[in-house]
């Protein structure tokens, strides 16, 4: 990243570039063979060794503290070999981020505190919904100091193995829905096979089904939408973030595999049609370092309409990058097309990041209702 | 007051000639190869119509019975097991007559009109494109064999194929051209002798020695016949080319992995390898180097049409592979929209989705459009399907009985004469120009289909989100399926600069097309 990188910030920035050399890059195709194949337990357990699981959870709550630019810059490294472990850190950062925002820090310090592996450290949530626009399948009902949950959620990312899960739920007769806390662990739980999915395999979900399950309230009843809200502007220039990851890694191979493929007699970069298609990609790398860059630094700086910033972001980077991987594919025609090389993960990754969040259109026309409230 | 010989546009009486008109149609865009549709459609048969709607009736059936329970299914178990190979579906198709349903009854085969095949890949493809493709990329092989304009081989294995349907034993022919250092290279005559060609074919007493190997080759691992593309000079294979009908079990051909792909998981995507792999002159299907005189091309312009002829072909079908796909993503949307409630109300009826939709089908009938023209170009004079077209040659070869055409006619195949005729009708039978039009057109086909089914599919997974993502709903499926379709059969970028060089650079003296 351009701007953003300051002198401690640089740490961070290494930390993930090498994290990623060492324990992505490496084991790229046969982590993504999840679940058709085991999962990544060992680096997952690495990863949080060295922190990279708790970047923006506050010193207190047993985290590092750090601000958007550093998930940022994490997310923007490990993108680039492999953006399913940007998706484990997305995910949880997202419920750490709903559960600050209600004002929820003490749960963060117990779940951390007792945490004794990465997974147990983990809170699974259903980072691709907003809740607000599709119906939640949850019922909550009070029950002294406590709530019973019942119903099912779908599509829990890091249900499969987190200890903790943040779910929606609508309490009966109220508007809206809340946001419960609930022990994966515990009594009631049902979860499904892991779902299959377009990208990200290593960043798994599960189907919940919930019977007569004990959760505790995030925050104030119904009011779950107003922290997701929050949790989102901020998270969404960490989508942006892994987007520009991934846009890099697809650049990059793309561009070392056009130096090295002879086809009508010299190496492929010198056919002008398809320098144009690298070019286009360069201009898309570019842009999207700054604009990550410039969203961190709106979040950090609560410049004005920084969330439009952050939203703006994330869907534009998501769109450039959804066609810049497929042209990532296409520079390597055939080979591009097989697990080998990278290219088509990425291709599917960024359609996968894409839809964290909720609807993408959904949330463009989200951006409107931004500007005219204010 | 018009004078013999000349016209007047109806209102305004300012006279032209009809010199003067073929001059003015002649000019860019000319005429004969803007509005094909036009011209051809008065001279098709009517039987035609009713044939290709029984054809597209059937495909649909097919896909409710055969490739909807089947498609998520499969596609699931190559990821549980790597070495999966599509067995039961080839012996499916066989037993459901797609694998004749095209091939010339002259030749023991169904004889359903070609152009309908693109009909029905789209029909299959809406439903699973790595399935039309299982069906479909026989007849890349079926072409590739045909275009020899070998009646002898051409007719041996067709009716190998069409045994392989009576008995249940499915024989299908792969097309193999692709090289591990040549795939650009070899779709394009002006590139080859650039390219690092390695598959060598060595004349010995009574036939071949071929060394090298192919990629990518669709099918290879389940098909019989193999279509080879190899060079008997590795410095020149322009003037060099050899294609060979090889059957697998032949000495020397063996078969490498089969590649882990993204999508048409269900299509294998073969390695072929020849180590001294003697092939005899009988399964020479074609042999540049014994390409007779012919009044209107050399040598490489021979090879480079036989190409074309066939690429005529199978491009616009894979645009009707896309246009399917494209179909498949919209009609996946569709129903997603229809059942499922965003912000309170059902997403079908908000008015951004609808115009979403509304693109998506218009991007659907924008790619049908094209490779429909593609096929009406192929039916116009020098166009592959005209012969086969004209009423009589077309209601001759649909009613006269089986029998006769076994015992009869399909002898005459066997000698030596026919390929000369075939060679006369279809070779100085086509102008220059015709083979630009055709060529143009199955390009512009291929990739306006191909893209449209891509952006279909982009557009699909914007719109479900979430439930978009899951395999079981199908549309993420559909997306990593479509991708390879602008990748193989020439990449897209190659079919941009084919379609500038026939149809816009050829006009252009100072034009030169893959020079840098
Ligand atoms: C799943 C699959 C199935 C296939 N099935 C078959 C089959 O049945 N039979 C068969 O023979 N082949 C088959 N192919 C091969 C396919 O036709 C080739 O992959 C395709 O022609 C591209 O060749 P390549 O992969 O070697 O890419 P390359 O030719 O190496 O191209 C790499 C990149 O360079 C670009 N490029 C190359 N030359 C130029 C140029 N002159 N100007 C501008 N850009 C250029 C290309 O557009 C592409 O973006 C299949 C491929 C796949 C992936």
């Amino acid at each position: 990243m351009l701007a953003t990188i300051k002198c401690e910030l640089k740490s961070f920035e290494d930390l993930a570039h090498s994290f990623a050399a060492k324990e992505l890059t490496v084991n790229r195709e046969e982590n993504d063979r999840y679940p058709f194949g085991p999962f990544f337990d060992a680096t997952l357990a690495k990863a949080y060794e060295v922190g990279l699981l708790g970047t923006i959870l506050p010193e207190e709550c047993g985290g590092i503290g750090q601000g958007m630019n550093a998930l940022c810059i994490i997310l923007d490294n490990l993108s680039a070999a492999d953006a399913s472990l940007g998706g484990i850190i997305f995910t949880n950062a997202l419920s750490q981020e709903i559960i600050l925002s209600a004002g929820c820090k003490d749960l963060l310090t117990g779940i951390t505190g007792q945490a004794t592996d990465a997974p147990s450290s983990l809170i699974a949530c259903q980072s691709f919904c907003n809740a607000a626009e599709i119906k939640t399948q949850l019922m909550a009902v009070k029950n002294k100091d406590s709530y019973i949950l019942n119903g099912t959620a779908e599509y829990v990312v890091l249900g499969g193995l987190a200890g903790h899960a943040l779910v929606p739920a609508h309490i009966k007769e109220q508007e809206g829905y809340s946001f419960f806390l609930i022990d994966l662990k515990g009594k009631g739980i049902t979860k499904s096979e892991p779902v299959f999915s377009l990208g990200l395999h290593s960043c798994p979900a599960v189907d919940v089904k919930l019977t007569e399950v004990k959760g505790t309230i995030i925050g104030r009843e119904t009011e779950g939408s107003k922290y997701f809200d929050q949790a989102s502007d901020r998270m969404h220039a960490a989508v942006a973030a892994m987007q520009c990851g991934i846009m890099k890694g697809s650049f990059q191979e793309a561009l070392s595999y056009s130096q090295e493929r002879l086809q009508g007699g010299w190496e492929i970069i010198n056919w002008s049609g398809l320098r144009m298609l690298l070019a286009q990609m360069a201009m898309h790398v570019k842009i999207a370092e700054m604009v990550v860059s410039e969203a961190a630094l709106a979040v950090e700086q609560h410049e004005p309409e920084w969330n439009i910033c952050t939203r703006a972001a994330a869907l534009h980077l998501s769109e450039l990058a959804c066609k810049l991987t497929t042209d990532g594919i296409q520079i390597l025609g055939g080979y591009g097309y097989m697990k080998d090389y990278g290219q088509e993960k990425r291709f599917r990754d960024a359609k996968q990041v894409q839809a964290l969040l909720g609807l993408a259109p959904m949330r463009k026309l989200g951006l409107i209702s931004a500007i005219v409230k204010k | 007051m018009t004078e013999p010989g000349q016209y007047s546009i109806p209102k305004g009486g300012v006279m032209i000639s009809p010199k003067e008109s073929s001059i003015l149609l002649n000019r860019e865009p000319r005429f004969e190869d803007t509005f094909c549709s036009l011209q051809a459609i008065p001279r098709l048969p009517k039987g035609m119509l009713k044939e290709t709607k029984d054809a597209i009736a059937y495909a649909k059936k097919f896909n409710d019975e055969v490739i909807r329970p089947l498609a998520l299914d499969i596609d699931r178990q190559t990821y549980a097991d790597p070495e999966y190979l599509p067995w039961d579906l080839v012996k499916k198709v066989n037993e459901w007559g797609f694998y004749t349903m095209f091939i010339p009854r002259l030749f023991g085969g169904q004889g359903i009109n070609m152009p309908a095949s693109s009909y029905v890949v789209e029909e299959l493809a809406s439903a699973c494109v790595g399935i039309a493709n299982v069906v479909g990329v026989h007849y890349l092989g079926v072409i590739g064999v045909m275009g020899s304009w070998n009646s002898a081989l051409t007719n041996k294995i067709f009716r190998d194929v069409a045994e392989g349907q009576r008995t249940g034993n499915p024989c299908l022919i792969s097309l193999a051209i692709t090289e591990p250092g040549a795939g650009t290279d070899v779709e394009e005559v002006e590139l080859i002798d650039k390219g690092r060609v390695s598959c060598y074919a060595q004349k010995v007493k009574g036939g071949y020695i071929v060394n090298g190997s192919k990629v990518f080759i669709s099918m290879g691992h389940v098909s019989t016949w193999c279509c080879l593309i190899a060079y008997t000079d590795l410095k020149k294979p322009s003037d060099n080319t050899i294609t060979f009908a090889v059957k697998t079990g032949t000495k020397g051909f063996s078969f490498g992995k089969h590649e882990d792909k993204m999508g048409q998981r269900c299509c294998p995507a073969s390695e072929l390898i020849f180590e001294d792999c003697f092939i005899s002159d009988e399964n020479v299907l074609s042999n540049s180097k014994e390409i007779p005189p012919s009044k209107t091309r050399n040598v490489r312009e021979i090879v480079e049409q036989y190409i074309q002829y066939a690429v005529g072909v199978t491009r616009p079908a894979v645009g009707a592979f896309g246009t399917g796909v494209a179909r498949g993503a919209y009609e996946t949307a569709l129903k997603f929209a229809s059942e499922t409630e965003v912000d309170g109300k059902l997403l079908i009826n908000h008015e951004w989705a609808q115009i979403m939709l509304a693109d998506m089908y218009k991007n659907v009938v924008i790619g049908r459009l094209s490779y429909i023209e593609a096929n009406y170009s192929n039916g116009l004079p020098g166009g592959i399907y005209d012969i086969l077209q004209m009423k009589p040659m077309y209601y001759y070869l649909k009613y006269v009985p089986k029998v006769f055409l076994d015992l009869f006619v399909s002898p005459f195949l066997k000698l030596k004469f026919m390929n000369r005729i075939f060679f006369k009708l279809y070779v100085d039978g086509q102008s220059v120009e015709e083979q630009r039009r055709c060529s143009g057109w199955s390009s512009l086909a291929k990739v306006v289909g191909t893209d449209m089914g891509m952006k279909n599919c982009q557009m699909a997974l914007e719109l479900m989100g979430q439930a978009g993502l899951r395999h079981e709903n199908g549309a993420e499926k559909i997306m990593r399926d479509a991708k390879l379709l602008q990748i193989y059969e020439g990449t897209n970028q190659l079919n941009r600069i084919n379609l500038f060089a026939n149809l816009i650079g050829r006009s252009i003296p100072q034009a030169k097309a893959f020079e840098e």
